[in-house]
């Protein structure tokens, strides 16, 4: 922890960005990425039957995985941001839209939601072709990781609008004034003045964000998405052997979520302390 | 120095709430004028100036700046491009660098290519005596230099009228010389100013006019002189008495 010493401590010091303090390049922490996946190199070259098995059958889960967070993730950083400026419209109706989104959406388990969008939407849309006589609403057939991400991005798009708006409104209102005597419109001073600081204040809950979705991706495997934890559950329909299969499985999560907080720590050190 | 007033303010009256902090103030600054408005705290000053480049929307009455009114102003960003402004708390933008503080707004409103932003930005920085910090952040420099650098930032858009709502407020004693130093050159110079300040020795040395407010309302103005030796106002002569302490 003694990477990080002082600005933990002085949280509002985030927005002075440069502190100047020197710090370690090599995160301590990284040892226990190495850890994790030694032992499931271990366990694979020692114990080839059954964990090099398992290891083998789960390996396109883990891809599928890696793709419906960090595709999911890229729109919730887009949606985040547009849902944070709602938020803080001036505009009443927007404001409304965007509050009633982050309402409604936090209200609902993201399990529900996920299973919303696979097994409703598609009927809503081939009613509503059938309905109007469009045929190729009618024909949707739904894909189910498109709808898996579609679900992730609305659902985890409302935390991440919560983000951006603390995040904003954590800039002192004096940056802003500042930018408009100076002639900048709202959007000018938004885009160059509150959001490059307010996107370093959040990147901390952003990357935990991160990890949190990577998790929550395993609910995917109740929509008909063959990621890791569904390619687990195969392999113990196929070999009953539920210690191996969900010990493998689990280890394989916690060398994704273990380097992913390396690298969002990184991040963060990064835009903290550098140019 | 007659003519038409660079800025006109008529009848101006402003709500917070309940508190009536602006009522009907009528104030003419002539081009190349310098007005310091002092006055208790709480009296409307630095409401009156944020209304002139309207960080504050008044309520009734009427501000023309530079012939523009400020009410039916299409683009606020046109008339605010005109009018520089500077504050208490300094504001500089804390993710970029001193020279990048300067060349921001230039780039983006002004249209100045990157070259042109900078010399005009170190000419600047030069001009406030601190050419060798462009590349420290804001948190690394003293009050006093960042305060600095707000001007500097100010008149890089070459403002025809400068604000400064109580620029040396927030600044230890020794840093407070620097920065009224800079504003008395920009006043020699014959820019236009309004300046809301605690600072009697400037005001006395660099002021045309000086302004008393109180309680949302102008109740004395007059060349610095006659305002500090001979105020005409019983509330004028309260206030001085318990600033200009010898």
């Amino acid at each position: 922890m003694f990477t990080r010493r002082k600005t933990e401590t002085i949280g509002p010091a985030l927005r002075n960005v440069p502190g100047a303090e020197p710090h370690y390049n090599m995160d301590p922490w990284w040892w226990l990425v190495a850890g994790a996946a030694g032992i499931i190199a271990i366990l694979c070259i020692f114990q080839p039957d059954p964990f090099r098995n398992i290891f083998l059958f789960v390996r396109n889960g883990i891809g599928v995985t890696v793709i419906v967070t960090v595709v999911s993730f890229i729109f919730v950083l887009g949606v985040g941001m547009l849902g944070g400026l709602g938020r803080l419209s001036k505009n009443r109706v927007i404001k409304f839209i965007a509050t009633l989104y982050v309402e409604l959406v936090r209200g609902i388990p993201l399990l529900v939601q996920l299973i919303w969008w696979y097994f409703a939407f598609p009927v809503v849309i081939q009613g509503i072709g059938d309905w109007t006589n469009i045929g190729f609403l009618s024909d949707y057939r739904p894909n189910a990781i498109v709808l898996a991400i579609v679900g992730f991005v609305f659902c985890y798009g409302a935390y991440m609008t919560e983000i951006y708006r603390a995040g904003i409104q954590s800039i002192p209102k004096g940056q802003m004034e500042a930018a408009r005597s100076l002639g900048m419109s709202y959007f000018q001073a938004m885009r160059h003045v509150i959001l490059p600081q307010a996107i370093r204040v959040i990147l901390p809950p952003v990357g935990n964000e991160f990890i949190a979705l990577l998790k929550d991706s395993s609910l995917v495997s109740a929509v008909a998405v063959a990621d890791l934890t569904r390619r687990g559950r195969e392999y113990m329909a196929a070999h009953f052997n539920p210690i191996e299969t969900w010990t493998m499985v689990a280890l394989v999560y916690l060398v994704m979520t273990l380097f992913s907080a390396r690298i969002v720590n990184y991040i963060e050190h990064r835009s903290r302390f550098d140019r | 120095m007659m003519n038409e007033p660079i800025i006109h303010i008529e009848n101006v009256h402003k709500h917070f709430g309940r508190v009536h902090a602006l009522r009907g103030v009528n104030l003419q600054v002539q081009k190349g004028e310098v007005v310091v408005i002092v006055g208790p705290s709480g009296s409307g000053k630095s409401t009156l100036l944020r209304c002139i480049n309207r960080l504050e929307e008044y309520d009734s009455g009427k501000i023309i700046v530079d012939g523009i009114p400020l009410d039916s102003a299409q683009n606020i960003n046109l008339v605010r491009q005109e009018i520089g402004m500077v504050f208490q708390s300094f504001n500089l933008f804390s993710h970029l660098t001193v020279m990048d503080n300067l060349v921001l707004a230039q780039k983006i409103i002004r249209k100045r290519s990157k070259v042109e932003a900078h010399r005009i930005a170190l000419d600047l920085l030069k001009k406030v005596g601190i050419p060798e910090k462009i590349s420290a952040y804001p948190s690394q420099i003293s009050g006093g230099q960042q305060q600095r650098v707000a001007i500097a930032r100010a008149l890089a858009m070459n403002p025809r009228i400068m604000l400064f709502d109580e620029p040396t407020s927030a600044l230890d004693p020794e840093m407070i010389k620097e920065v009224l130093d800079v504003m008395m050159a920009l006043a020699k110079e014959g820019m236009t100013m309004v300046v809301v300040s605690h600072e009697m020795g400037f005001a006395r040395a660099a002021a045309h006019r000086i302004i008393f407010m109180d309680e949302g309302q102008i109740i004395e103005e007059a060349p610095p002189d006659q305002l500090f030796s001979n105020p005409k106002q019983e509330r004028t002569k309260r206030f001085l008495s318990k600033v200009l302490d010898h």
